[in-house]
């Protein structure tokens, strides 16, 4: 596990064991639904590409 | 502070006062180092009962008070009145203020700015201690393309990308809704990367739960934050 150095309004000390858990999983989400989200943007690229468009030339296209 | 009490005397008939008890009596009204040693002066053993027309002064925000019988008002406060300050570390992965939402203000805004990040990064938000039911909706783009990105997140462990970390700045306005109150809590988020490929966003949501919070957390995705300056601000309920 990660160490951490964590701040509570003006003290700053090393994270414990439960509150670095608490950082990696809160970090581990964010990385999964950031991955999601890019892999939708390849998705949409990727059509993109097959019609020979750039994404502004097809925002530009719906106006 | 020389001038700062921690209560607030119910005197009693033919009562000798102390030279401390003149001294607070002659600073003409009561101060307190903070709102919370404030409310644990009245109403105890030999204390006065809070009433309406106390008044206060607060020394972390400078602030001269009133009490309406209901909450405690700011004297002169303009919309937004200044509740904390809260100035960051070196090379933290979280910062926690415990003390930003009380019932004084129903609704917050909160700035960070100043300070830098390890790296380009996200910054994500949590109240208290809850790690779940955060559902959010994120509308960003980049300072180099016409592209609007949207994502929507349901029931995470925090409000994602409420703020912005760069190596030059970190960046973020959040407008908090009712965290204090029995209701779920809503916010309004936006920052911007100062990177010349960075991106720029804008978010939506709600925190799917009614517990009255008095405490909030930002902790950047990647990396640590290193100085700036988290200020918290109440918006005055009348």
């Amino acid at each position: 596990m990660a160490t951490y150095k964590i701040q509570i309004d003006d003290v700053v000390r090393d994270a414990t064991t439960e509150e670095a858990a608490a950082i990696d999983a809160q970090r581990a989400e964010a990385e999964v639904v950031a991955e999601a989200a890019a892999a939708k943007v390849a998705a949409r690229q990727a059509v993109l590409d097959k019609l020979g468009l750039t994404a502004d030339e097809a925002a530009a296209l719906l106006g | 502070m020389p001038n700062t009490q921690t209560s607030v005397p119910a005197f009693v008939a033919s009562q000798v006062l102390t030279a401390q008890q003149q001294t607070e009596i002659n600073t003409g009204i009561p101060v307190f180092a903070t709102t919370v040693t404030r409310d644990a002066a009245f109403g105890g053993s030999g204390e006065k009962a809070l009433a309406e027309g106390q008044f206060a002064y607060i020394e972390a925000t400078n602030t001269t008070q009133y009490y309406d019988g209901a909450a405690w008002q700011s004297v002169g406060a303009s919309g937004l009145t200044l509740v904390s300050a809260t100035t960051i570390g070196t090379t933290v992965s979280s910062v926690t203020v415990s003390s930003a939402f009380s019932s004084t203000y129903d609704n917050y805004r909160i700035i960070l700015s100043g300070g830098v990040a390890s790296t380009a990064t996200e910054i994500n938000m949590t109240l208290g201690a809850t790690a779940t039911g955060y559902y959010r909706f994120l509308v960003s783009g980049s300072y180099t393309s016409d592209t609007v990105n949207g994502a929507g997140s349901a029931n995470t462990t925090s409000w994602r990308h409420t703020a912005s970390g760069s190596t030059t700045l970190l960046s973020g306005e959040i407008d908090l809704y009712s965290p204090n109150l029995a209701k779920n809590t809503s916010i309004i988020g936006r920052g911007a990367q100062a990177s010349t490929t960075g991106a720029t966003l804008w978010q939506n949501g709600y925190l799917n739960d009614t517990t009255q919070y008095t405490a909030f957390t930002f902790t950047p995705q990647t990396g640590t934050l290193t100085g700036g300056t988290i200020r918290v601000y109440g918006y005055q309920n009348s």
